[in-house]
């Protein structure tokens, strides 16, 4: 059986939900391991979310959001940017490849730019394997202790 | 009724019980109804005897039991867990016990750096074996007490102030759920804030704001918005006591150093304070002692050996080619 990541998407209310909205009404196909999460805009994305959704089990997170200079709040994927930095800082501290999160970009009209980008997630983080906070994965007792408290 | 209360020490300073005499009077009214029947710091009673005269410990049991500190060798585990036996209601007091504390600094490192580090390689001193007998083993690091018991009760602090180690004891007393500060230290604090956005580049805590010493703290400006790393945001307020004029640090003119551990109990002082400084325009690639954000809560397993880093590639080359 190959294995199937769960990958959580943060999408923006504005262009990045809008994107996948469109994919959907136009009937492109691409991966069903996406899980996607509404929010009104990527610069309210907290990097705990981003941190809590690995420790639950999420193999891949993708935070979405507009192209700078076309935010519907004018600069709140600038502070996404800024924000998601700290993700990429703090992966590692978790154990986790900082491959399994990506900051993407992808206007309203875009729905192509939205499929390819959830494709190629797909591709990167099945190469990448399940997370080590994946449900059923063999672990080491030691290991899982490891993980359990700094999951905490 | 009096209620008997057992404290123990684990992995600390004794600096939690000094705070708990500085309660002052309230300590005297307090002993009115708490009778304490074991505390190695004032009591002296032969509880446990290493040599092998006794095997283990023999703990009177308690209604209230106080733990300073975290668990870092076999020993405190063992008294840990036979104070959680004996005792109805355990509270974790000081940073040691409810974050990992200073002590969890350790945890950046492993037993065998450290022991090559203090008895084979200082300079100042012979080398020598690791020592075995006598002393308990260590574990393999330096652990909050809740890792490892139920907790009932956490009053973090370094060490917690007397007006809230009263409160927790009063409440209990009183059979209520003991209420302590929940917001930031920043909520505490009289220093001036002018706005966000000014600050570019931060420096090291150990620098000198700029400040008229002879001014008021009302009129000191913030000491972020100064570019100095305070960990003021992202720290649980408490240190300046119920009716203190500002947080201690804050009150000797130097940013807060975090010793209250996060806001919240599950929080991460590191993972806050880069959120807080990346939201507000401020390049966190290049920060100063970024590792200090978790001074004083590194349990919990928030700090971690680099060798912990690499878990996800390690599981990537056991798993082998053929999985992907």
């Amino acid at each position: 059986m190959t294995f199937e990541p769960k990958i959580l998407a943060f999408t923006c209310n504005w262009c990045a939900y809008a994107a996948a909205d469109l994919a959907g009404t136009a009937r492109m196909q691409y991966p069903t391991n996406i899980r996607v999460v509404r929010v009104m805009c990527s610069g309210m994305v907290h990097p705990n979310l981003v941190m809590e959704a690995f420790q639950h089990g999420a193999d891949g997170v993708l935070v979405m959001g507009c192209h700078p200079g076309e935010c519907h709040y004018q600069d709140g994927n600038v502070k996404a940017r800024a924000r998601m930095i700290v993700v990429d800082q703090m992966i590692e501290s978790l154990g986790l490849a900082p491959e399994r999160f990506r900051l993407f970009w992808c206007s309203s009209a875009e729905a192509d730019r939205f499929v390819s980008a959830v494709s190629e997630m797909t591709d990167r983080v099945r190469r990448l394997g399940p997370s080590p906070y994946h449900q059923g994965v063999g672990l080491s007792g030691e290991t899982k202790e490891d993980l359990e408290c700094a999951s905490r | 009724m009096r209620l008997t209360v057992a404290a123990e020490w684990l992995n600390s300073c004794a600096g939690c019980e000094m705070s708990l005499l500085n309660m002052g009077e309230d300590f005297i009214a307090c002993l009115r109804i708490l009778s304490f029947v074991h505390m190695p710091m004032l009591i002296d009673h032969k509880y446990f005897e290493p040599m092998g005269e006794k095997i283990g410990f023999e703990f009177p049991e308690a209604d209230l039991g106080i733990i300073s500190g975290g668990i870092r060798n076999e020993e405190h585990l063992a008294i840990a867990e036979e104070m959680r036996r004996k005792c109805r209601v355990i509270v974790a007091i000081g940073t040691c016990a409810t974050h990992g504390g200073i002590p969890a600094l350790i945890n950046m490192f492993s037993n065998d750096e450290l022991f090559r580090r203090y008895y084979r390689t200082t300079v100042a001193t012979d080398a020598a074996d690791t020592p075995a007998v006598v002393v308990p083993p260590l574990l393999d690091r330096t652990y909050a007490l809740d890792e490892k018991i139920r907790v009932d009760v956490h009053l973090p602090g370094c060490p917690p102030h007397p007006d809230h180690i009263s409160a927790v004891l009063t409440a209990l007393m009183n059979g209520e759920q003991p209420r302590l500060p929940t917001k930031s230290v920043c909520d505490t604090c009289p220093a001036r804030r002018e706005g966000k956005g000014a600050v570019q580049k931060m420096r090291r805590y150990t620098r000198n704001p700029r400040h008229q010493a002879d001014k008021p703290l009302t009129e000191m400006k913030c000491l972020l918005e100064n570019g100095l790393l305070c960990m003021g945001p992202v720290t649980r307020a408490g240190c300046a006591g119920e009716k203190g004029e500002a947080p201690q640090c804050i009150r000797a003119r130097v940013p807060c150093r975090g010793c209250y551990g996060p806001v919240q109990k599950n929080g991460n002082q590191l993972l806050d304070m880069l959120n807080a400084l990346a939201s507000n325009g401020i390049d966190i690639r290049n920060l100063p002692d970024r590792q200090a954000f978790l001074r004083f809560s590194g349990a919990h397993g928030r700090l971690n050996r680099p060798g912990w880093k690499t878990r996800d590639r390690q599981q990537e080359e056991t798993a082998g080619p053929e999985s992907r």
